[in-house]
């Protein structure tokens, strides 16, 4: 497995240097996110997601299928991360790593476990059939931090999402096109996220969302899951140096605000995204109104 | 003349080329000669490999393409370059030139004064500021670096082990820009290849001491500012993010005047 | 009809890349190349004199199977023979191609990829392009679809590529070869000759002067045809990369 490019000593040593006066490369002070821009495409539930040179495309899909025998009233959802080159030439096409293990892991706990899509709703017949709602997260440009970046586009694209309807009807499932029948959105409980803090100089200096090079520099991680609400859904300390246990406890209320305000975002990209659309159909349906009238003619 | 770009399998047109015939016309990169001039009179007929905008230099009777900034290093004789030392062997440096390439040699002895007794000890992760010596002939060829210039037997140019400071990645444009900037003693130094932002940081941080910089064009950027003392962090980090910003918007020379402004106040040393 | 949308260069980490839409297909491709880089892992495949070329297509909603093998076999045959793999730099080296299918409807398991061929093909080349990997020649490709009628449909949407008698892809090299044709279905000498002829005009845009009225009909010029669309694609991001050059001139 080919691996990232160290970093030279230079970069490593000045980092360091910079934090002990709280200062980034990118001029951001330690509690920031860089900038955070999603889009959605024309598909439901395609997301486009960048933070600063981290780059996401998220595409959520729906298909009919038998559930699971032993939970004949859950439906299935499946989160699938898989690097390609495209990312980063560190990562070959077709091989998994250690990142992709990693990042899945920690997006199956956080919004799989935590149960953020109510997988009970997405079950059409008992036993027989179901909707499996699948997430396939791309990255297409690795500037670090893709947990956070994934997590705050897989959320966007599940809460974007619409599957088509379906009923049944003399036990036999109809499913009904996107033109027949308006789709529905998914049943979303609540709303997590991920804050990823990177620790340095034995713990006293601690950052959210660090870049490739601030990673590569750092000494230990620690990833907090967490609701609007503030509870907490996931927290790991996975590797590296130990953290100061006061570190943790003070960068729980960081993480809160900061998910609090990235769900703010979502939302506020989500009812715009949603109000282009309503103008959209509506002028869809007027010109369908004239292609009719032509037609008479 | 008009801007000429050329993709893959295009021809040179004739009234493209230099006229000059004192020199042999020599090919930059991305060109490729499928037909000499023969005796009767016919032309040289050059096809582009790699899209590019067409440049020529009358002067030197030299023809090239201008090809996309954000492509890969492929090391070329007589570059400089900042490599990363990888390990070492008994007669070599093992260097990175770009990641996930096959590295680079660099001979133990090959710095100013270096006998087996003075080498410079070089350690995993340092960074050396080295000369493209040979890139070998046909397959499998290693790619060798050194730091002394071989006629004069002296570290030209700041050859050498690159201590303390910062390096910043660019793009390979980028950095092709700034050391054609550089080699360019011209008296208006704001316009060369459309560079201010050098300068222009070299005017608002003189009273701090200036610093120093060296460009490799392989797409780093060393900097160093040890002379500003207690701001030096500072004014390194402004530095970088200087010329990354110009570098990924591709700003036009007023808007690279703006953003030293902005990102020294920013940085608060300006005020 | 509303022509492809392309741009180059958006990626940083890649050492090249290019988007590419066809509104007509409904296909988005997001194309990365990285090259000259070791392939520490294809050792024994790496072939001593020149580049490897390694072609990966990823879909968008499901995982790579048989279909996505398939198709690689094909891209890495006609991008790698466009590819100068032996100059400086390149021996022994890959050339590694990641194709993403970021937009449009899903290629079901079993179907055939030839809807998508085109696009994949043209993001492929300019994210080549991109990375400045030295090539012999550009060209240019089209997916034509006959009906039951036996009329021509240029870029067929998923739909009426399922209702159509056959399906054709050819591209032509910029020297007006022909370098890749892959056809599927019911057809005969004369329908494939007249396909030829008619993708022929598609991607040059030459033979238009000859052809009949509906074949003229916004084909017609150098500039509206497949190869003039990736020449302007690649000089509109080459003027905007050299602004600072051109400004000057």
């Amino acid at each position: 497995m080919s691996k990232e490019a160290q970093l030279s000593i230079a970069e490593r040593d000045f980092i360091l240097e910079a934090l002990c006066e709280n200062v980034r490369l990118d001029g951001r002070k330690p509690d920031d996110y860089r900038p955070l821009n999603i889009s959605f495409g024309e598909e439901y539930g395609h997301v486009k997601l960048q933070l600063g040179k981290t780059n996401i495309i998220v595409r959520i899909s729906a298909e009919v299928t038998k559930p699971r025998e032993d939970r004949p009233f859950d439906g299935l959802f499946n989160i699938n991360l898989e690097l390609s080159a495209m990312g980063s030439p560190a990562w070959e096409n077709g091989r998994t790593n250690d990142i992709e293990a990693y990042a899945t892991n920690i997006l199956d706990r956080i919004i799989r476990h935590s149960n953020a899509l109510d997988t009970e709703s997405l079950c059409i017949l008992k036993g027989v059939s179901c909707w499996s709602i699948r997430a396939d997260v791309h990255i297409i440009d690795y500037d670090g931090n893709i947990t956070d970046a994934a997590c705050i586009a897989v959320m966007a694209g599940l809460q974007h999402f619409r599957r088509p309807d379906a009923v049944v009807r003399d036990g036999r499932v109809i499913v009904y096109g996107v033109e027949q029948r308006v789709p529905v959105p998914l049943n979303i409980t609540h709303k997590p996220l991920s804050v990823t803090f990177q620790t340095y100089n034995d713990s006293k200096h601690v950052i959210v969302d660090a870049t490739l090079k601030e990673e590569q520099a750092a000494e230990g991680d620690i990833v907090i899951g967490m609701n609007s609400a503030g509870d907490v859904c996931y927290l790991s300390k996975y590797a590296g140096a130990p953290a100061d246990a006061m570190a943790i406890v003070n960068k729980t209320n960081v993480a809160w605000e900061k998910v609090k305000e990235i769900n703010a975002a979502i939302e506020k990209v989500l009812q715009a995204d949603l109000a282009k659309r309503a103008k959209i159909g509506m002028a869809d349906e007027s010109r369908a109104e004239n292609d009719r009238l032509v037609q008479i003619e | 003349m008009t801007a000429l770009v050329l993709l893959p399998s295009d021809e040179v047109p004739q009234d493209h080329l230099p006229t000059n015939n004192s020199n042999p016309l020599r090919l930059g990169p991305g060109l490729r000669i499928l037909s000499q001039p023969s005796s009767n009179g016919s032309n040289h007929v050059l096809t582009a490999t790699q899209a590019g905008l067409l440049t020529t230099d009358a002067k030197r009777n030299t023809v090239s393409l201008l090809s996309f900034p954000n492509r890969r290093y492929i090391p070329t004789v007589n570059d400089f370059v900042i490599a990363q030392i990888h390990h070492s062997s008994v007669d070599f440096f093992h260097c990175m030139v770009t990641p996930h390439t096959a590295h680079a040699l660099l001979g133990q002895l090959s710095f100013e004064g270096a006998s087996k007794k003075t080498r410079p000890m070089l350690k995993q992760g340092e960074l050396v500021y080295a000369r493209v010596q040979s890139v070998g002939l046909g397959a499998g060829a290693e790619v060798e670096l050194t730091c002394v210039n071989p006629a004069t037997g002296k570290a030209d140019g700041g050859l050498g082990p690159l201590t303390g400071g910062m390096v910043f990645d660019v793009s390979t444009g980028m950095a092709a820009r700034l050391i054609r900037a550089s080699s360019t003693s011209a008296e208006n130094t704001d316009a060369i290849e459309g560079l201010a932002v050098l300068s222009e940081l070299g005017k608002k941080l003189e009273s701090l001491g200036g610093f120093e910089i060296a460009v490799g064009r392989n797409g780093k950027v060393w900097v160093d500012c040890s002379i500003a003392a207690e701001s030096a962090v500072k004014v390194t980090v402004a530095i970088g993010r200087c010329l990354q910003e110009t570098d990924q918007q591709n700003l036009h020379t007023h808007d690279q005047k703006k953003l030293v402004m902005k990102i020294l106040r920013d940085m608060k040393l300006v005020s | 009809m509303v022509g492809p949308i392309a741009s180059l260069s958006q990626l940083h980490r890649s050492d090249g890349s290019a988007s590419y839409k066809c509104p007509a297909t409904g296909y988005s491709i997001l194309g990365a190349v990285n090259g000259p880089i070791e392939l520490p892992a294809r050792r024994d495949a790496l072939k001593p004199e020149e580049a490897t070329v390694e072609v990966f297509v990823k879909p968008g909603t499901t995982t790579g199977g048989v279909g996505e093998r398939y198709i690689e076999g094909i891209l890495r045959s006609v991008l790698g023979k466009i590819v100068l793999g032996r100059e400086k730099g390149f021996p022994r080296r890959g050339v590694v191609i990641t194709l993403a299918i970021v937009g449009g409807e899903n290629v079901a398991r079993g179907d055939n990829y030839l809807t998508i061929l085109p696009a994949l093909l043209h993001t492929g080349l300019l994210a080549m392009i991109s990375a400045s990997v030295p090539l012999s020649m550009t060209f240019s490709a089209t997916l034509l679809g006959v009906t039951e009628d036996g009329d021509i449909v240029r870029d067929p949407s998923p739909t009426a590529a399922k209702a159509a008698v056959s399906l054709h892809v050819f591209a032509f090299s910029s020297k007006n070869h022909l370098l890749l044709n892959e056809s599927e279905g019911r057809f005969g000498f004369d329908t494939w000759e007249y396909v030829r002829e008619r993708a022929l005009s598609i991607c040059q845009g030459e033979t238009t002067a000859s052809a009949d009225g509906d074949v003229a009909m916004g084909e017609g010029t150098a500039s509206a045809s497949v190869s003039g669309f990736i020449r302007e694609t690649v000089e509109d991001q080459i003027y905007s990369d050299y602004a600072y050059k051109l400004d000057s001139i």
